[in-house]
């Protein structure tokens, strides 16, 4: 069945049962491997993608349940000139990813979370990524990296 | 713009029994039960999907062998207004509604339900987390019958009812058969309900608590605080007046074969005087109620004795707001 539906600011067609999951016609038809594959049922949230600015599991959507809607992952988060996003850059200087397999989706929980809350608490940033389960970091280095790209975000927008 | 050049299944394959399986996303509940209806008499199988949280997952991990084949999926997340969350009021009595696809996120944003019933909110904040919270819905956890959801218990203590719809009979109105379940009836064993294979959830209502008299808790106990499945947890609302309990109900996730409403600890309670209320009594009705089980999560033995002590929490805890 040929499924539309808008990837990263673009329309995309693929050709895909409408029971695939999303995870499977991400990587597979749509070429975006960004979006990783841990688990598989709902636990660790490496699959995450956003469906319409939600951070959903893309292991637990159907790819024709998202007939019309858009979603973004990973490959869709940089700058509009594209470069890394400021919450990109500090995942990277506060050493806030290391295997990298949780990071695109920590990256994904992050992005909603600063979308709908440009100063978060550390509180609301434990619970906007308690879905994404890293191995590596112990969590505070990834915490530290959310809290300090929201931090530049609000002054470079109070700059302006 | 980054793909991947490197060699990579062009395919995507559908978890096993679902390769060929036919997908229809119907706008209106009746047009959902409509295609229901419509499979059963052309003898063609056919399932609901909502948030996927519990049937893709499962699906996924089944062998091929074991799958069978699933002719028609009805997804009702593209439902119009299904994300609804409304008051009404019935016998006097202030009632939330929620439609058929409303999630644990919703829950915990909604206006109404953060100031009638706060502990709605409370518990979907334990479901998951926010990827599970987003798709998992109060019908679909009712509908799949885990005796583990957090959400059905929560439900039980605010006296639920689940709203069916079938569809329209021969003559009948156009809008489809609604019945009404109290979900203390619904659940008739492990994961076997009252539903029909042609039945939709279309709507829960929920009695709001008494503002002025009422002790309303959430409890759960797991491995973790967040993406850990419940090993004990308990919804309370407990209502007492001039000294006595006039109002208890209980809802117990993960100690029976079904979400549980400890009848007796609520019989026990209500109509009681609060000075009169002993814990070693509460203790021997919970021990008539429920007998956990070993399983992968817990054993029975710790199962009682966190159940136990959730119990009396809840107790001493409204017990001692209404001195």
């Amino acid at each position: 069945m040929m499924l539309r539906m808008t990837v990263n600011g673009v329309a995309r067609e693929v050709e895909a049962p409408p029971l695939a999951r999303l995870l499977d016609v991400l990587r597979g038809p749509m070429g975006l491997t960004g979006t990783k594959e841990g688990c598989g049922e709902g636990e660790c949230g490496a699959c995450s993608v956003l469906l319409d600015g939600v951070p959903v599991n893309s292991c637990l959507v159907a790819a024709g349940q998202c007939e019309g809607h858009a979603l973004t992952t990973v490959e869709g988060l940089h700058d509009p000139s594209g470069a890394l996003s400021t919450l990109q850059r500090c995942f990277v200087d506060d050493g806030g990813a290391q295997c990298g397999i949780c990071t695109p989706g920590m990256l994904v929980a992050a992005d909603a979370l600063l979308r709908a809350n440009r100063n978060p608490t550390e509180d609301q940033v434990r619970d906007a990524i308690a879905g994404n389960i890293c191995r590596c970091t112990g969590y505070q280095r990834i915490v530290d990296a959310i809290l300090h790209a929201a931090k530049l975000v609000a002054e470079s927008q109070g700059a302006r | 713009m980054l793909e991947s050049t490197a060699k990579r299944p062009r395919v995507a394959h559908a978890p096993a029994g679902l390769e060929a399986t036919e997908l229809v996303r119907p706008k209106t509940a009746v047009d959902a039960v409509k295609a229901l209806a419509e499979a059963a008499a052309n003898q063609r199988s056919a399932m609901v999907l909502a948030g996927g949280t519990d049937v893709i997952v499962d699906r996924h991990l089944l062998s091929v062998e074991r799958a069978h084949t699933v002719d028609l999926v009805v997804d009702v997340t593209g439902i119009e207004g299904f994300r609804t969350i409304a008051r009404e009021f019935s016998v006097d009595r202030e009632r939330l509604v929620f439609a058929g696809g409303v999630t644990y996120w919703d829950l915990r944003q909604d206006p109404l339900v953060l100031q009638k019933i706060p502990m709605l909110a409370e518990m979907s904040k334990d479901v998951g987390a926010v990827q599970i919270q987003t798709r998992g819905t109060l019908a679909g956890n009712i509908a799949t019958a885990s005796p583990a959801a957090d959400g059905v218990a929560a439900l039980m203590a605010l006296d639920a009812n689940v709203h069916l719809l079938s569809a329209p009979m021969a003559g009948g109105s156009a809008k489809g058969e609604e019945r009404v379940v109290p979900l203390r009836e619904f659940f008739t064993g492990y994961r076997k309900t009252a539903m029909c294979p042609d039945e939709l959830i279309v709507r829960i209502d929920v009695r709001v608590p008494d503002p002025a008299t009422a002790s309303v808790i959430w409890r759960k106990v797991g491995t973790r605080l967040a993406q850990s499945i419940s090993k004990v947890a308990l919804a309370s609302v407990l209502e007492v007046q001039d000294g006595t309990v006039r109002h208890a109900r209980f809802g117990m996730a993960s100690v029976a074969a079904t979400t549980h409403p400890l009848s007796q600890v609520q019989s026990y309670l209500e109509g009681r005087a609060i000075a009169a209320v002993n814990a070693a009594e509460v203790d021997e009705a919970l021990a008539r109620d429920i007998r956990p089980i070993d399983d992968v999560r817990s054993t029975g033995e710790y199962r009682m004795h966190v159940a136990r002590s959730l119990v009396r929490g809840v107790v001493r805890r409204a017990l001692t707001q209404a001195k």
